[in-house]
C-alpha cells in the first residue's frame, strides 16, 4: 500500500487496548450479566481484526500473547485445570468449587469457574483470531 | 523379559490354590451409563488366565531366543505385555462394555504384531485384513452387547446370567444374539470369516503360538461359552453354534491338506479345533461343558508347542516347506522330541491329554442328541488331526533325509527348546494323571454350564464309544497321511473354491472400494464452490421435507401478537437485506448487504430477550465482515481480470428451485415449531438452579460453564485443533503466492 490511513493509525493505537479492555470487563461480568468468555473472546478477535485492517495481520497476530497455536491451547489447558480441584475433592470432573477471600470489610469470592471462563476466552481468541488472521496474512504477503 | 508374566503365573496358581473361586471386585468407570469396571474370576476365567499366564511366560522365553538381535524385538515384547494385559482384561470383566473394550485393543494389538515386518506387502495386506475382520466383526458384536444390555437392561454378565430366565421369550433376543455371534465368529475366525488367521501367520511365531492359538482366537468362543449358560435352550443359538462350528471345523480340515507350508498347516487345523470348540459350547449337557474346558487346555498344550517347533526349523533349516523338510532328526534331536510329545497328544493317542479332550467330545456326542452329520464330521475332523501331527512329527523328523541343502540345518538354542518340551511334556503328564487339572477343569465346565456334576458325568460314562472312536480315526488319520501328497494332488485340481470362496468376496469389495470412492468423488467433489452449497441446500431441504412428513405435523397459524417497533423495524432491515443480494452482483457489496440480514437478527435477538445471542451475533457478522472484506479486497488486487468481471445475470433454474425449496421448507418448519406449546421445562430448571448451583444470573453463560461445562471444553478443544489443522493448508496457500 502506498497511501497509509495515518488518522486511523493514530486512532487504532488507542482503540486497540480499549478493546480489549472492554473484552475483559464483558468476560468478567459474565456470569451475572449478558458477556462470558465467549462472547470476550470474539470481541478480541474483533479488537485484532480490526488491528489488522488498519496496521497489518502480520503486526496483529505479533500482538496475539504467545501466538495464536500457543494462545489457543493456553486456553484449553486453563479450562482442563479448572476441573482438577474438583476430583480432589472426590467430585465429578468440572464441579466449580467457590471460595470467598475476605480482606477485612471487602469479601471477593473466587471460583474456578473464573479459570474455565478465562480459558473460553483465550482459546477463542486464540483459535478464531489467529484464523482470521493468518488467512488474511496468506494473501497479504505478496501483494 | 519373561519374568513378569512369570511371576503373574505364579501368582495366579497361588491365589487359585489359596482363594476360593470366584473373586470378585469393582471399581465405578462410568457411573452415568452404568458401566462398572467389574471384575469376576470364576471357574472359566480362571482356566483362561492361566492359560494367558503360563503360555505367556513361555511365549517371552521363546520369543528371547526367537528375535535375539532382531531390531525391533523390543517392540515385539512391548506389545506381547500390552497384548496380555488386554487378554487378562477381557476375561476377567464383568461388564459387557469393558469386555468390549479389551476386545477391540487385543484385536489392534494383533494388527500391529500381525505387520510386524512392515516392509514386506503380504505383511501388511495380512495385518489390514486382520483388523478389517475382526474390526467389522466388533462393531457388530457392539451393537449386539448394546442390545442385549437394553434387554437384560444391565451390562453385567453375571447380573444378565441371573436374569436370563425373564427376557428369554424377547423378540428382539435373537437380533441381538446373531449380532454377538458374528462378532465372535470373526473373532474365533469361523465361516465364512476363517481366512484372515491363517493370512495372520505373517507373524513372528511366538506371536502365532501366542495370539493366533493359544488365547486371542479363543476370545470369542470364550464369550460365546460364558452366555452359553443363559442361552443353551434357544434353538436359534444352539443351531448356529453347532452348524457354525461344523461348517469351520470341517472346512478348515479339508484346507490343511492344500497347504505345503507347516506354520499354514498348523493355523489351519487350529481353525478347526475352533470350529469344534463352537460347536462343543453349542452342544447342550454337562459332557459338552467339560469337553469344551478341556480342550481348550488340550489344544493349548498341543498347538503351542507346534507352533514352537515350526519356529525352529524356520530358524535352524530356513524353511517351512514340508517337501523340504524330511529326516530332521538328524540335526535337531530335541526340537523332534517335542514335536514327537505334542503330536502324540494332537492325535489323541491314549494316556495322553488329547485323549482325555477327545474322550470327553466323544462322551458329549453321546449324552446329547446330535444329528449323525455332525458326528461324522467330528470323526472326519479328529481324523485330519491325527494325520497333520504325523506329518508334523514323522513326515518332517523321521522321513529320508533326501532334499539337497545348502547349508547345514542346526539344532535350536535352550530358550527354544524349553518351552515346546514344557508344554508338551505337561500335555503327557495331565494325560496320565488328569486328576492334577481337575478341579481347574471341573470349575469351568461350571461355569459354562452351571449345575455341572463331575461326579455325575463319570458315572455315565462308557469306555467302548469312545475307543472305537478313537480307534477309528487314528486308522482314517493314518490313512490320510499315507496319502497326502496324492490328495494334495487331487485337491490341488479342484480348488476353483477359491475364486468363489468368501476371501475371494472380501479382495473383490477391496477392490472394488477404492474404484466406488473414486468414482463418489468425482462426482461430488468437482472443487465447484456454487455446486457445493446448492448440493448442501438440497440435502438439508430434502431431509427436512422426510422429517416433517415423517411427523405428520398439525398445522395450524401462530396468533398473531402486535408488533413492537424494534421487531418490525429489525424484519425490514432482514428482508430488505434479503432482497438486495438479489440485485447485487459486486462480491463486496454483497457482503455488506447480506451483513444487514445478520444485524437485523441481532437486532431481532436483542429484543425478544437474548441479549447474549444478539451481542455474539453482532460480534460475528462484524468480524465476519471485516475478515471477507479484507480477503475479497486483497483477491481482487491479485487478480482483478478474474474477480471484477461482470457477472452475467442469467436465470439458473436448478438453484431457483432447490431455493424456493429451501426456503418454504424453513418457513413451514418454522411454522410448525411456533405452533406447538412451548415447554420451558428446561427454562424454568436452569432460572431455579443458577443461583443456589452456580452462584451466578446469567443463565446462557452459566450452562456454558458450568452446568454444561464438559461440552464447552470439547467445543474449546475442537476451536484449537481447527486451527491446527487449517495452519498447513494456510502455509500451502502462502507458498504457493510466493
Amino acid at each position: 500500500m502506498t497511501s497509509r490511513p495515518l488518522i486511523a493509525e493514530v486512532f487504532m493505537r488507542w482503540l486497540y487496548p480499549v478493546l480489549l479492555m472492554l473484552s475483559f470487563w464483558v468476560l468478567m461480568r459474565g456470569h451475572n450479566a449478558p458477556g462470558g468468555g465467549f462472547i470476550a473472546g470474539l470481541l478480541a478477535v474483533a479488537a485484532s481484526s480490526a488491528y489488522a485492517l488498519v496496521f497489518s495481520s502480520s503486526e496483529a497476530l505479533r500482538r496475539l500473547p504467545l501466538g495464536p497455536v500457543r494462545l489457543a491451547g493456553c486456553g484449553v489447558l486453563l479450562s482442563l485445570i479448572s476441573g482438577l480441584p474438583a476430583i480432589l475433592q472426590n467430585l465429578p470432573f468440572l464441579t466449580h468449587l467457590w471460595v470467598t477471600l475476605s480482606f477485612g470489610f471487602f469479601q471477593m469470592p473466587l471460583s474456578t469457574v473464573m479459570l474455565f471462563d478465562l480459558g473460553v476466552y483465550l482459546s477463542v481468541w486464540g483459535a478464531i483470531g489467529g484464523y482470521c488472521l493468518i488467512l488474511v496474512q496468506a494473501i497479504e504477503e505478496e501483494v | 523379559m519373561a519374568s513378569i508374566p512369570g511371576l503373574l503365573f505364579a501368582l495366579l496358581l497361588c491365589a487359585l490354590f489359596f482363594s476360593p473361586l470366584p473373586w470378585k471386585f469393582s471399581l465405578p468407570w462410568v457411573p452415568s451409563l452404568a458401566i462398572d469396571f467389574a471384575v469376576y474370576v470364576d471357574g472359566l476365567s480362571a482356566q483362561f488366565l492361566v492359560l494367558i499366564t503360563g503360555i505367556g511366560t513361555l511365549v517371552f522365553v521363546y520369543g528371547a531366543g526367537y528375535l535375539s538381535g532382531h531390531p525391533k524385538s523390543n517392540r515385539v515384547f512391548t506389545l506381547l505385555a500390552l497384548f496380555m494385559a488386554a487378554m487378562i482384561g477381557a476375561v476377567v470383566s464383568d461388564n459387557l462394555m469393558v469386555l468390549f473394550v479389551f476386545w477391540e485393543l487385543t484385536s489392534i494389538l494383533s494388527f500391529l504384531l500381525v505387520g510386524f515386518d512392515h516392509e514386506r506387502e503380504s505383511s501388511r495386506k495380512s495385518a489390514q485384513q486382520a483388523i478389517m475382520i475382526t474390526g467389522v466383526g466388533g462393531l457388530f458384536l457392539l451393537a449386539g452387547l448394546i442390545l442385549l444390555g437394553q434387554i437384560a437392561e444391565t451390562y453385567s454378565i453375571q447380573l444378565l446370567l441371573e436374569r436370563a430366565p425373564l427376557f428369554l421369550s424377547d423378540r428382539r433376543l435373537n437380533t441381538a444374539l446373531g449380532l454377538i455371534m458374528v462378532g465372535a465368529f470373526t473373532k474365533s475366525a469361523q465361516f465364512p470369516f476363517h481366512f484372515w488367521l491363517p493370512n495372520a501367520m505373517a507373524a513372528p511365531t511366538p506371536v502365532s503360538a501366542y495370539l493366533h492359538s493359544a488365547t486371542m482366537v479363543k476370545l470369542g468362543i470364550y464369550l460365546l461359552a460364558r452366555l452359553d449358560a443363559a442361552f443353551s435352550d434357544l434353538l436359534f443359538w444352539e443351531y448356529t453354534l453347532i452348524g457354525g462350528g461344523t461348517i469351520t471345523a470341517v472346512f478348515a480340515a479339508l484346507q490343511t491338506v492344500y497347504e505345503r507350508d507347516l506354520k499354514r498347516i498348523l493355523a489351519w487345523s487350529t481353525v478347526a479345533t475352533l470350529g469344534t470348540l463352537v460347536m462343543l459350547v453349542g452342544l447342550p449337557g454337562h459332557g459338552a461343558a467339560l469337553a469344551t474346558s478341556a480342550l481348550f487346555f488340550a489344544h493349548a498344550l498341543y498347538k503351542a508347542p507346534l507352533f514352537f517347533v515350526a519356529g525352529n526349523l524356520d530358524h535352524g533349516a530356513g524353511t517351512r516347506e514340508i517337501d523340504n523338510l524330511t529326516g530332521m532328526r538328524h540335526y535337531m534331536p530335541w526340537t523332534a522330541a517335542a514335536a514327537m510329545l505334542a503330536a502324540l497328544s494332537m492325535a489323541g493317542l491314549p494316556l495322553t491329554f488329547g485323549f482325555v479332550a477327545k474322550d470327553a467330545i466323544t462322551f458329549a456326542k453321546t449324552q446329547a442328541d446330535v444329528l449323525h452329520l455332525v458326528s461324522y464330521a467330528t470323526v472326519f475332523v479328529s481324523g485330519l488331526s491325527v494325520a497333520v501331527a504325523a506329518i508334523a512329527a514323522i513326515h518332517i523328523f523321521w522321513g529320508k533325509d533326501t532334499v539337497p541343502r545348502k547349508a547345514h540345518p542346526h539344532e535350536a538354542k535352550a530358550s527354544m527348546l524349553m518351552p515346546p518340551l514344557v508344554l508338551a511334556s505337561l500335555g503327557l503328564l495331565f494325560g496320565f494323571f488328569p486328576t492334577l487339572i481337575d478341579p481347574l477343569l471341573g470349575a469351568s465346565a461350571r461355569s459354562i454350564s452351571p449345575g455341572f456334576d463331575a461326579s455325575k458325568v463319570n458315572a455315565a460314562y462308557d469306555i467302548m464309544p469312545v475307543l472305537e472312536v478313537t480307534l477309528g480315526t487314528i486308522s482314517f488319520g493314518i490313512l490320510v497321511y499315507l496319502r497326502w501328497d496324492w490328495l494334495h494332488a487331487v485337491l490341488d485340481r479342484i480348488r476353483h473354491f477359491e475364486t468363489i470362496g468368501p476371501e475371494a468376496c472380501y479382495r473383490r469389495v477391496l477392490d472394488a472400494l477404492p474404484r466406488l470412492a473414486a468414482r463418489q468423488t468425482r462426482l461430488l467433489q468437482h472443487g465447484l464452490l456454487p455446486r457445493y452449497l446448492l448440493s448442501m441446500v438440497a440435502v438439508v431441504t430434502i431431509l427436512t421435507i422426510i422429517m416433517l412428513i415423517g411427523d405428520s405435523p398439525v398445522w395450524n397459524w401462530p396468533e398473531v401478537k402486535t408488533l413492537t417497533i424494534p421487531v418490525l423495524g429489525a424484519s425490514t432491515l432482514i428482508v430488505v437485506g434479503g432482497l438486495a443480494t438479489l440485485y447485487v452482483y459486486d462480491h463486496l457489496v454483497l457482503l455488506l448487504v447480506s451483513g444487514l440480514v445478520g444485524y437485523g437478527s441481532a437486532i431481532l435477538f436483542l429484543f425478544t430477550g437474548a441479549p447474549d445471542l444478539a451481542f455474539t451475533q453482532f460480534v460475528v457478522e462484524t468480524v465476519f465482515v471485516v475478515v471477507v472484506a479484507t480477503v475479497l479486497v486483497r483477491l481482487r488486487r491479485l487478480s482483478p481480470e478474474k474477480i471484477n468481471a461482470p457477472k452475467e445475470p442469467r436465470l439458473r433454474p436448478l438453484s431457483l428451485a432447490v431455493a424456493i425449496a429451501f426456503g418454504t421448507t424453513l418457513a413451514m418448519l418454522v411454522l410448525l415449531v411456533s405452533a406447538l406449546p412451548f415447554d420451558s421445562m428446561l427454562t424454568d430448571f436452569y432460572a431455579e438452579k443458577s443461583l443456589p448451583m452456580a452462584h451466578g444470573r446469567n443463565v446462557v453463560n452459566l450452562i456454558l460453564v458450568d452446568f454444561r461445562a464438559l461440552d464447552t471444553l470439547g467445543e474449546i478443544s475442537v476451536l484449537m485443533f481447527a486451527l491446527l489443522a487449517a495452519l498447513p493448508l494456510l502455509k500451502l496457500v502462502k507458498d504457493k503466492h510466493r
